[in-house]
């Protein structure tokens, strides 16, 4: 008894000098994510020349579609990690949100807002409708069934551009939000920014509520959730249709940032990424998401950023085989960072506190 | 017209169950979902593109060579990757594979450059007039292969004390763990068994076209194949390869050539809802 | 646990290190242009599915700056190379695209083989300052209407069905020409049989198409259909594998029907790979002369270029002879420009016109200042198998009828 209550004092009163820190680190925090977009246009940080490398051969586009993509990551995240239901089907959403888009925005001539809005909604029949399968098979059956949903969608999506747009893509209007025109990267980037972690910490606070916490017990044991009393069919369809509403209006974003988009683009790539993402970033964590979609955007970038130059036999191997090279050491730094850290980032993350923190008795 | 379509699907989805049963042997006895199948296909592929191109080898030696390079790989990859992930989430194992298979393209890009390669062998070219029919001597010979080597296998796993043992470890760890059996050997004869079967299907493939790493794709198709079939059972994958290649090449004659991939996925979400178990595969339960 | 914290906090001090060491920014000039060397931007897809054409034809514009810087450069300035890949992704192109123009500014752009990522830029490039010169595919939106900024350098689809079908008709002598296409099925194969059909009509006759998926294996179906409707001749638009499995499942088939595919499937790999009965049928239209097949000055110089850089497999692959002659008319616009070398510079001296001699690797590549297609005349190839190196039909001049 006595164990449980300093237990519970100790966890009662953290104290003041961490609290600290861990405001202190939220203001720096923000404040790089507010003067980061400046940096990376003028290529200079509080006036002082920057080099490419040390940029880390990145640029504001790069990271505005991660913006997206990190949408992407946390609606699929929420999906898999908190409600237990495995897609590979995410890519087939952001096509609903692009093609809803092209016929609101495009065709009908809608202002941006309205056609993320109707692609919100068209997300979320789509989810529905891609969930109920779910109803009638579970684990690999249900992950090869939105595989199929994928590919379904793709064949639509391509039918759509070339009966009714051109044939090299759907082209889209430029993105208005009222009279603030997002017409340039930085403009773009505090946008995206504001969707992030509008839907950062709504997801993380509807993971509180009484139907988030029903949904995590179904992801553990769903017939020991079920007979607790848990109607998990419908609370399945609604995960479904909260992440791919999530997943359409990204897509939709996505579609006015390119201004033009081919149903090339909606690939078996374009879906394993999001999985790719969520699995480096550590399942259930919406966290590890964020850092999932950063690592699998930006790190091909990084790799080729740190290419040698000049003369020199390693650097004329490496200048001819550059592409290459980026992706293979791309894929063998995922394939060790998952031998050694299944859990992903998130779990590394969970290691660094334990380590910097060490908990009360043992 | 038709007989002629008819035949090249079953000719085609000889392969494809080839590649098919391969995948389906390593998910029975590892549970993994192998997304580089596609790339051992063409490891296959490249290996036989080697000794047969750049070391000059006689076609018997090639293949011999050829067969053991992809079965060595497959236990490498075992032992490698997918055993230290053992008892972890089915989609880390997933993802390992997948980062896998860009490892494996970029390392062929390096090696042999992005270049496709003709395959040199004295595999029969010539095509074969009965009637009507035009039968390439080429499809005939990949089709007559394929169906030897999965009926060999399909053998195996019946009728060898072996593959029983694979089989009964495979539906039970546990029990093959307290009977004494090498768990660990048993994955990684598995894994070598569905390396080889991708580079025979690689091999036929690279004849038919060109050897490059856009035959990764057939791995793809390898999924509704063993998905209709039943993803647990062997014979279940030959069939689904054979059905997947026919249904292909009617779509494509009788609907248009790109409505194939629809048609295919559509039927997948056919089974996956009215039996989702395939047509040879075993219902599975659940207990809390 | 503490020597872990503080193998961590030195670990960290390392990086930033590491990070100040690396070499500070030189005053960048924003347009590429250095004392000694200039930069050059390429954006092609160097991995994935179509790497295999655009990243020989990469090798082939590197090959030529490494010849070139050998002997000095251009107006004192050696040439610098920045190659972007693209990897077959609309969104990596907008980003390397940028990069290009922001990140490590470059004077010029080549290549953009990607088609999408040429509407979606169009506005853009053409508002921008860095003028693409020598596309690798022209697309309407970026050569409609002309601008100052884009030079295409390679032949459209359009001049490409029509010598194509233009040879076909005289040398078979046919009065109303059936033809068909076997197209991939993608947005360029689409505008391919629209052009093949206008070219066609032009003679009396019809066109018809026939798709396949670029990842077939077996084209079974569309050989029924090219026997049912018995064409004149045939026209293939696709990747590499698509001419092969159509030629070789034609000759399975014993259908004795020319056909003669896009310049970019003009390799050596695809007619080795079809032997001489099914290549026999099988030529190619190009505005390029492949390496070692027509002697020329320039043919000499790419085969020795080829040689020293260790790539003389490639010298006969006509990417590779597209992007050397690329690689000359970026040498030959720097040179235009001087030495007083700026965006705007170069734009302003290329915008009036000028012409490409590429000595002999093609017909003479004339931009006018209402005309910016490139190369307009293109001839036919076939492969001779006994000699192991492409044929010409002809001389450049006597196609140069079908594409006024």
């Amino acid at each position: 008894m006595s164990d449980a209550s300093a237990l519970v004092a100790v966890r009662a009163r953290s104290p003041v000098w961490r609290r600290l820190v861990r405001v202190a680190l939220g203001v720096g925090l923000l404040a790089v994510a507010l003067y980061l977009p400046f940096v990376l246009t003028d290529r200079a940080a509080f006036g002082y020349r920057l080099s490419n490398v040390q940029l880390l051969n990145l640029g504001l586009s790069q990271i505005d579609l991660m913006l997206i993509a990190m949408l992407g990551a946390l609606s699929l995240n929420f999906l898999t990690g908190c409600a237990g239901l495995i897609s590979i089907g995410h890519a087939a959403f952001y096509a609903t949100g692009a093609m809803t888009a092209a016929i609101v925005g495009s065709l009908w001539g809608w202002p941006f807002p309205v056609a993320l809005l109707a692609a919100a909604l068209m997300g979320a029949i789509a989810g529905v409708l891609a969930g109920l399968p779910s109803l009638r098979v579970r684990g690999l059956y249900f992950v090869l069934s939105t595989l199929a949903v994928h590919h379904v969608v793709a064949y639509i999506f391509l039918q759509v551009q070339v009966r009714w747009f051109d044939v090299s893509g759907v082209p889209y209007n430029p993105a208005a939000l009222g009279g603030f025109a997002l017409n340039t990267p930085l403009r773009w980037y505090f946008f995206l920014l504001a969707a992030v972690a509008l839907v950062y910490w709504g997801l993380r606070n509807s993971l509180d509520t009484r139907e988030g916490r029903a949904m995590r017990a179904m992801r553990d044991h769903e017939l020991a959730a079920q007979a607790s009393g848990v109607d998990v069919r419908v609370l399945r369809l609604k995960a479904f249709a909260l992440s791919s509403a999530i997943a359409s209006s990204a897509g939709a974003t996505q579609a006015y940032f390119m201004t033009n988009i081919s149903s090339e683009a909606f690939g078996l790539d374009f879906a394993i990424q999001f999985i790719a993402m969520i699995i480096i970033g550590g399942l259930g964590s919406l966290t590890g998401s964020l850092f999932g979609a950063a690592i699998w955007l930006l790190l091909p970038s990084v790799i080729a950023g740190f290419a040698p130059q000049g003369a020199g036999a390693v650097a004329a191997l490496v200048a001819a085989h550059k592409p290459q090279l980026v992706q293979l050491i791309f894929g063998l730094l995922v394939i060790v960072l998952l031998i050694f850290a299944p859990g992903g980032v998130a779990s590394l993350g969970r290691r660094l506190g334990a380590l910097l923190a060490p908990r009360g008795p043992r | 017209m038709l007989a002629q379509v008819l035949f090249s699907g079953v000719a085609l989805g000889s392969l494809y169950g080839l590649v098919a049963l391969g995948f389906a042997t390593v998910f029975k006895a590892t549970e993994v979902f192998n997304f580089a199948q596609g790339m051992l296909a063409v490891c296959g592929a490249y290996f036989a593109s080697a000794a047969l191109s750049t070391f000059d080898w006689p076609f018997p030696a090639a293949v011999a060579f050829m067969a053991a390079a992809s079965a060595g790989l497959g236990v490498a990859i075992y032992g490698v990757l997918i055993q230290p992930l053992s008892g972890r989430s089915m989609l880390a194992v997933i993802m390992v594979t997948i980062a896998l298979s860009i490892v494996l393209h970029s390392a062929i890009e390096i090696v042999f450059g992005s270049q496709g390669r003709t395959l040199v062998t004295p595999l029969p070219t010539g095509v074969l007039t009965w009637g009507s029919l035009r039968i390439s001597e080429l499809h005939l010979t990949a089709a007559a292969v394929a169906w030897v080597c999965m009926g060999l296998f399909a053998a195996f796993f019946r009728f060898t004390s072996l593959g029983l043992l694979m089989r009964a470890t495979a539906d039970s760890h546990e029990a093959a763990l307290v009977s004494g059996v090498n768990v660990n050997a048993m994955n990684r004869l598995a894994w070598a068994i569905g390396s080889l079967l991708a580079a025979i299907g690689g091999l036929f493939l690279g004849q038919l076209q060109i050897v490059s790493t856009d035959l990764e794709s057939i791995g793809l198709l390898a999924l509704p194949a063993v998905v209709i079939g039943g993803l647990q059972s062997i014979p279940g994958a030959i069939v689904g390869g054979v059905l997947v290649g026919v249904i292909e090449q009617l779509a494509a004659f009788y609907i248009a050539p790109e409505s194939t991939e629809i048609v295919i996925y559509a039927l997948l979400l056919l089974i996956l809802l009215v039996r989702p178990w395939g047509l040879f595969g075993e219902r599975e339960l659940g207990r809390v | 646990m503490r020597n872990k914290l503080s193998v961590m906090t030195l670990g960290a001090f390392a990086l930033s290190a590491v990070f100040s060491g690396a070499p500070l920014a030189q005053e960048a000039p924003d347009d590429g242009v250095y004392k000694d060397r200039v930069d050059w931007g390429l954006l092609m897809d160097m991995s994935g599915p179509t790497s295999a054409s655009q990243g020989v034809w990469v090798t082939g514009f590197q090959d030529y700056m490494s010849v070139l810087n050998e002997g000095g450069g251009v107006s004192g300035r050696k040439v610098n190379v920045l190659a972007e890949d693209n990897r077959f992704n609309a969104a990596t192109d907008k980003i390397a695209f940028e990069k290009l123009v922001g990140q490590t500014p470059v004077i010029a752009i080549s290549g953009m083989g990607s088609s999408a990522s040429q509407v979606g830029l169009a506005a853009t490039i053409k508002a921008g300052k860095v003028p693409i010169v020598g596309t690798y595919t022209p697309t309407k939106a970026l050569s409609e209407p002309v601008s100052p900024m884009v030079y295409n350098g390679f032949c459209g689809y359009k001049q490409m069905a029509q010598a194509g079908v233009g040879f076909y008709v005289d040398k078979l002598k046919l009065k109303a020409p059936k033809v068909m296409t076997v197209a991939i099925e993608t947005a360029g194969g689409k505008d391919y049989a629209t052009f093949v059909a206008e070219a066609a009509a032009r003679y009396g006759g019809t066109a018809s198409a026939v798709t396949m998926k670029v990842t077939a294996i077996d084209v079974t179906p569309q050989v029924q259909q090219i026997m049912a409707e018995k064409p004149d001749f045939i026209t293939i638009y696709g990747v590499e594998n698509t001419s092969i499995l159509t030629m070789k499942a034609l000759a399975q088939y014993g259908v004795d029907i020319p056909a003669f595919g896009i310049t970019y499937l003009g390799s050596p790999s695809v007619f080795k790979a079809l032997g001489p009965k099914a290549g026999g049928n099988y030529t190619f239209i190009s505005c390029f002369t492949p390496g070692g097949s027509e002697p020329s000055p320039g043919d000499a110089s790419l085969n020795a270029g080829a040689a020293k850089t260790g790539h003389a497999a490639l010298a006969a692959n006509i990417n590779y002879v597209a992007g050397w002659v690329a690689g000359q008319l970026a040498a030959q616009s720097l040179a235009k420009a001087g030495p007083d070398l700026t965006r705007a510079r170069l734009v302003e001296t290329l915008a009036p016109g000028f012409t490409v001699d590429t000595q002999g690797l093609s017909a003479p590549i004339v931009y006018t200042k209402d005309d910016h297609t490139g190369p307009q005349v293109l001839k036919m190839f076939g492969y001779d198998y006994d000699a192991g190196k492409f044929k010409p039909f002809g001389a450049y001049d006597d196609y140069a009828k079908y594409t006024k």
